[in-house]
């Protein structure tokens, strides 16, 4: 397990694994200090990066996520499409409430922004 | 302020369909003080899809101020919220330096007129943009805040002296 951060109130359930590669982001995101609690996130993507593990598979599940998070989870995108670049698979599952216009509309936006990942929305 | 005062207040607020209204500084407790009375009062009798845009609103707004409000003896924050035949209105106000409102007011320009789908856009290329100066959200969160309201953003600035200028922001969702 490289990462494994427990879900508090404000900030998400972080759960990243090699062999095989598999990251899960689940829950609110506004933490109190953004680059402190991505910032061991995004390290640990780029660390990945350095040494594909294989595929990876991704799950994203957000509630609310303020726009600070976003940013943050754009950096995370970039070590996506850089994994992607070394030859390897990546296959992300953005999912949403089916109630939920803006995650969904977020979800969109992501697939906007990284037309070269293989980004799926997901109604749950 | 003597109770006629006091009254005269009251009559304001409630003429106005003031459901919240904060004058002082602006912190990260508060702001989840004040997330936690917004969804349990006011958003228990609305549905959950507007809940939500509110809240996103609201947590956009307040954060805004928390970034750009200076430290904790500054207490010129307002958050007010009102509430008016189904429609809110989040305004929220802080005190900023003269020279950092060049930028602002040309983003707010460029955001307050344009559509949804040109708000849209901006958003996305927001997305990416990193700029410190401008807090962790760096513009994203008023482009959150126009993209989510379902009138044309508004916005104020009220000289206090030559250095200081007070900046309100009102977003009806």
């Amino acid at each position: 397990m490289l990462l494994n951060i427990a879900a508090t109130e404000r900030t998400p359930e972080i759960i990243l694994s090699s062999q095989p590669a598999k990251l899960s982001i689940k829950g609110e995101s506004y933490p109190e200090d953004v680059s402190a609690f991505y910032g061991q996130v995004i390290q640990a993507v780029n660390t990945l990066v350095e040494t594909p593990e294989g595929p990876l598979d991704v799950d994203i599940q957000l509630i609310y996520i303020n726009s600070s998070s976003i940013k943050a989870i754009f950096r995370i995108f970039e070590g996506f499409d850089e994994y992607r670049k070394k030859g390897q698979n990546v296959s992300i599952q953005w999912l949403a409430d089916e109630d939920d216009d803006i995650m969904q509309e977020l979800g969109e936006d992501f697939i906007d922004r990284f037309p070269n990942l293989s980004i799926n929305t997901l109604s749950t | 302020m003597n109770l006629s005062q006091a009254i005269g207040l009251r009559n304001e607020l409630r003429n106005n369909k003031v459901i919240m209204a904060y004058n002082g500084a602006v912190s990260d407790d508060l702001m989840l003080t004040l997330a936690d009375l917004l969804k349990s009062r006011m958003l228990a009798q609305d549905d959950p899809k507007r809940s939500k845009t509110i809240f996103s609103v609201f947590m956009e707004g307040v954060q805004n101020l928390i970034w750009h409000g200076g430290d904790n003896s500054d207490t010129s924050g307002m958050i007010l919220i009102t509430q008016d035949e189904g429609l809110v209105t989040i305004m929220c106000s802080n005190r900023i330096a003269q020279k950092d409102t060049l930028e602002l007011r040309e983003r707010l320009s460029q955001i307050v007129n344009a559509d949804k789908e040109t708000i849209r856009q901006l958003y996305r290329e927001g997305m990416s943009s990193s700029n410190e100066h401008e807090g962790p959200g760096a513009g994203l969160g008023l482009l959150e805040i126009a993209r989510r309201s379902s009138q044309p953003i508004s916005y104020a600035f009220v000289d206090v002296d030559k250095d200081t200028v007070d900046f309100i922001l009102a977003a009806t969702i």
